[in-house]
């Protein structure tokens, strides 16, 4: 199963949309892995991960993440409008759209 | 506006704050001073957004209408709270990196 790994300051907020993905990915019968953590975690996280999505408040760790682990998944920004409606369904669709389904 | 909006309103603005406040630094750390000014600037401008999103609620919280404390509502204060400090010490950082350049330069 594909594994969408969202990455934030405290887990929490990302935590919140991550519920609404899995609701979004439920309704068109996706079956995908989703989870969210720290950006403290991260290591111990990315197993397995096929994309990493960023909270807006951690959008200045990209370069850094992407020098680590930029050969083995894609990772971008959650676009914030998107994020701050806690738009699952629009997330989903830049995730799978990053893992190039 | 729902109360889960207003949250995520403070969240993303002070989170879109802080990110900007520490690409700034990142850029004057490498001379690129102009574009950390406008980083600097384009931090507190969000810093604004998420400040007055917080000043409502302290009005209407003045005005005897309670907003709902969750542990959410308590970690956007912290998100605030925290992009306000980083801002504020980038501020002096980029000052900093100006100087050793200069000093560099001499």
């Amino acid at each position: 199963m594909k594994k969408i790994l969202l990455v934030c300051a405290a887990g929490m907020s990302t935590s919140m949309l991550v519920t609404k993905m899995k609701q979004a990915a439920e309704v068109k019968g996706i079956q995908v892995d989703i989870s969210a953590t720290s950006g403290h975690n991260v290591d111990q996280e990315v197993e397995g991960v096929n994309v990493m999505l960023l909270g807006p408040q951690v959008s200045f760790r990209k370069g850094d993440y992407e020098k680590k682990f930029g050969d083995k998944f894609p990772i971008d920004v959650i676009n914030p409008m998107d994020y701050g409606m806690m738009n699952g369904e629009k997330v989903l669709e830049q995730a799978l759209k990053l893992m190039g389904n | 506006m729902e109360n889960i909006q207003v949250i995520m309103d403070i969240i993303v603005h002070g989170g879109n704050a802080r990110s900007k406040a520490m690409e700034a630094i990142q850029q004057a750390s490498e001379g690129k001073f102009e574009e950390a000014v406008r980083h600097l600037e384009e931090a507190e401008q969000e810093l604004n957004r998420a400040h007055n999103v917080q000043t409502c609620l302290i009005q209407e919280e003045a005005r005897g209408n309670k907003t709902e404390l969750s542990l959410l509502m308590v970690h956007a204060q912290d998100h605030l709270m925290n992009a306000i400090t980083v801002t504020d010490l980038s501020r002096e950082i980029i000052r900093l990196h100006e100087k050793l350049f200069e000093i560099k330069d001499q």
